[in-house]
């Protein structure tokens, strides 16, 4: 009997291929931005990664169901393709919604030596979480990453578009404090920079 | 000898970023006489420069320029992988950022010998400053005709797009970033000889050359002062020629990009980056994470050459050149290196998902003080057992910066599984990942 109740939550979940329950939020900015990137492929395809960072700006920073679901519509493809490729590459926000700020801190090889774990912790007090956690006013989210490729800066942290090193405890201070007094979300602001770039002076 | 700056020459000056600035020091003299040769003669030129991919493998670049059909009968593709995630190499970071026009002319070039009908730049996502600099730089070459329909003239088509990736080392490997170029999961696909070589079937099934950031950038000094010319650089060594750029890191007092001829001795390198900080030089990482450790005497009388590293045991790889000294931990380390593996194994191939998952959990058990008896040669048969079994080198690259620490610090590991704490610091668990 119990497993006759899974199986009618399962059924009562709507569809996530249902098109007429889809809901397209890309705007027509983003519809635009979306043909002119198609162009440049001879396969539709091939637009899923940039179709998937335009979502991510468009969404709010998160890849949500709806927002994968909106890309494979316009795409042709199957919702399950979509979501297998976005949840393969760790740039996508596919699993938590992050923060205003996420703090990517590189702890790998260089970063190791000198002294990446040491950081994080300290990182971790000054904001009260631990990696893969998002602090309470939904400000910042901390993660570990691999290497940023960035050694010669270790330990080095990225936030949006820029990158951050030597990290020292000032430096974290004034980073901290600079994104507090920022309005824009800068996971949002990188989704749409990476946009930008695959676009021609010509088409923005 | 000390750095010899070909690519990096101009790097820091702002204006070598704007075509004008370009153009001044010698700029598109390379496609200019390109367009003026029959596409062999291009492929000559860079046959006789000596030329091999700056990527990590060494191949001979003008065997996959002259791979291409000669005869074009479908559409053909180039791709620059700016994918670059090695550990300890960030070159192709700068090279994009600050000589971007470098790479657009090395890959137009290309594309004129192959016939290529478009080119794609696959750069990590990470890396935005690159991005925009190259945006730029094909926005302006359109503009002066170096790009897009009939280029200077000449009546040959060549378009050049930017395709950014999402975070996965796995995207590096050619057959994983096509795979990616094309909207799917970055796996690698089976190669030759069970499968064609990108060059008759790559991306979208073309065609396909695809080739590292610095190899490109090669490509305008090739064309611009002749093939002869460049390959007399390096021409102490047994088959490496031109300038090689390394990324130096780790315990160094000036860590940085350095451009050298091959045939410099590796000791050169370290000097050059400024030598040791805090304490003696206790090994080194030549050519980014997954080339094998070598200790201080091998890195004495290492030569920089792809066959002279090989006599040191270990390899020339991307140009990540990391110095550790004596403070190190050669345990914890190697757990770190393996666990950057375990984390980007993309989960195609069994023995590397596994394999590389088995040795981050052996090393954490000994990390934790619970060593048994017998892991060291467990770790080593794990390593073995995923070296040449995958379809990509990431198994091989996995396996082999493990297999390197227990040959070359042994004692270190039994030291670690018999007293539950480190040799060399003595701390008994180490800072480590939640």
């Amino acid at each position: 009997m119990s497993d006759l109740i899974g199986l009618q939550t399962l059924s009562e979940k709507p569809t996530r291929l249902d098109q007429s329950q889809l809901k397209l939020n890309f705007s027509e900015a983003a519809v635009s931005q979306l043909e002119e990137i198609k162009s440049h492929y001879p396969s539709e395809k091939a637009a899923i990664l940039p179709a998937l960072w335009i979502a991510q700006r468009e969404y709010g920073g998160f890849l949500s169901s709806e927002a994968i679901a909106e890309v494979a519509h316009r795409l042709h493809r199957a919702y399950a393709e979509v979501e297998g490729v976005a949840t393969f590459y760790s740039m996508y926000n596919t699993r938590h919604k992050p923060g205003k700020h996420k703090l990517e801190v590189c702890t790998c090889l260089s970063c190791h030596v000198n002294g990446a774990y040491r950081i994080l912790d300290l990182i971790e007090k000054k904001l009260g979480i631990r990696p893969n956690e998002t602090t309470e006013d939904g400000l910042f989210t901390l993660e570990e990453v691999e290497c940023l490729n960035a050694c010669d800066r270790a330990v080095v942290m990225q936030v949006g578009d820029s990158y951050y090193g030597p990290l020292t405890e000032s430096l974290l201070d004034t980073i901290i404090a600079d994104l507090k007094s920022r309005t824009e979300s800068t996971v949002i602001q990188m989704a749409d920079e990476i946009v930008k770039v695959h676009l021609p002076e010509s088409a923005v | 000898m000390a750095e010899r700056k070909l690519l990096l020459e101009h790097s820091h000056e702002t204006s070598f970023r704007t075509r004008a600035g370009y153009e001044q020091t010698g700029g598109y003299e390379g496609l200019k006489k390109a367009l003026g040769m029959e596409r062999q003669a291009i492929i000559d030129e860079v046959k006789t420069s000596g030329l091999r991919g700056r990527g990590g493998a060494g191949f001979p670049t003008w065997i996959k320029w002259n791979g291409l059909p000669k005869e074009k009968k479908t559409s053909h593709f180039i791709i620059c992988n700016a994918d670059e995630g090695e550990p300890g190499t960030f070159k192709d970071k700068e090279l994009i950022e600050k000589c971007p026009f470098l790479l657009v002319e090395g890959m137009t070039i290309a594309g004129v010998a192959t016939q290529a009908d478009a080119g794609y730049i696959y750069i990590r996502g990470e890396y935005l400053d690159g991005a925009r600099s190259l945006r730029s730089a094909i926005d302006e070459a359109y503009k002066a005709g170096y790009l897009g329909k009939n280029i200077m003239g000449s009546g040959v088509n060549f378009d050049l797009y930017i395709h950014m990736g999402a975070g996965s080392y796995e995207c590096g490997e050619e057959t994983a970033l096509m795979s990616s170029l094309m909207g799917e999961r970055g796996m690698p696909r089976l190669k030759f000889p069970h499968a064609p070589l990108p060059t008759i079937s790559g991306v979208f099934e073309k065609p396909t050359l695809i080739n590292n950031v610095e190899t490109y950038c090669c490509a305008p000094f090739i064309l611009k002062n002749g093939g002869e010319w460049y390959a007399t650089l390096g021409a102490s060594t047994k088959n490496s020629r031109g300038t090689k750029i390394f990324s130096v890191s780790g315990h160094v007092k000036k860590p940085g990009n350095y451009e050298i001829e091959f045939g410099t001795p590796l000791q050169e390198l370290l000097e050059i980056a400024g030598g040791m900080v805090d304490g003696d030089l206790k090994f080194c990482v030549p050519g980014g994470s997954s080339v094998p450790m070598i200790k201080k005497a091998e890195v004495e009388r290492a030569i920089i050459g792809y066959e002279e590293m090989s006599e040191v045991r270990s390899m020339v790889g991307s140009g990540g050149c990391m110095f550790f000294n004596d403070s190190t931990c050669v345990v914890t380390f190697t757990w770190r290196t393996a666990q950057f593996y375990a984390n980007e194994s993309c989960g195609k191939c069994t023995p590397c998902r596994e394999g590389t998952r088995w040795m981050v959990q052996i090393l954490d058990r000994i990390l934790a003080g619970g060593g048994n008896p017998g892991d060291a040669e467990l770790l080593q048969q794990v390593a073995s057992q995923i070296d040449g079994r995958s379809f990509c080198p990431l198994g091989d690259a996995a396996a082999w910066p493990v297999a390197a620490a227990l040959r070359v610090f042994p004692e270190e590991f039994a030291y670690f599984i018999e007293n539950g704490s480190s040799m060399v610091t003595g701390a008994k668990t180490l800072a480590m990942a939640p």
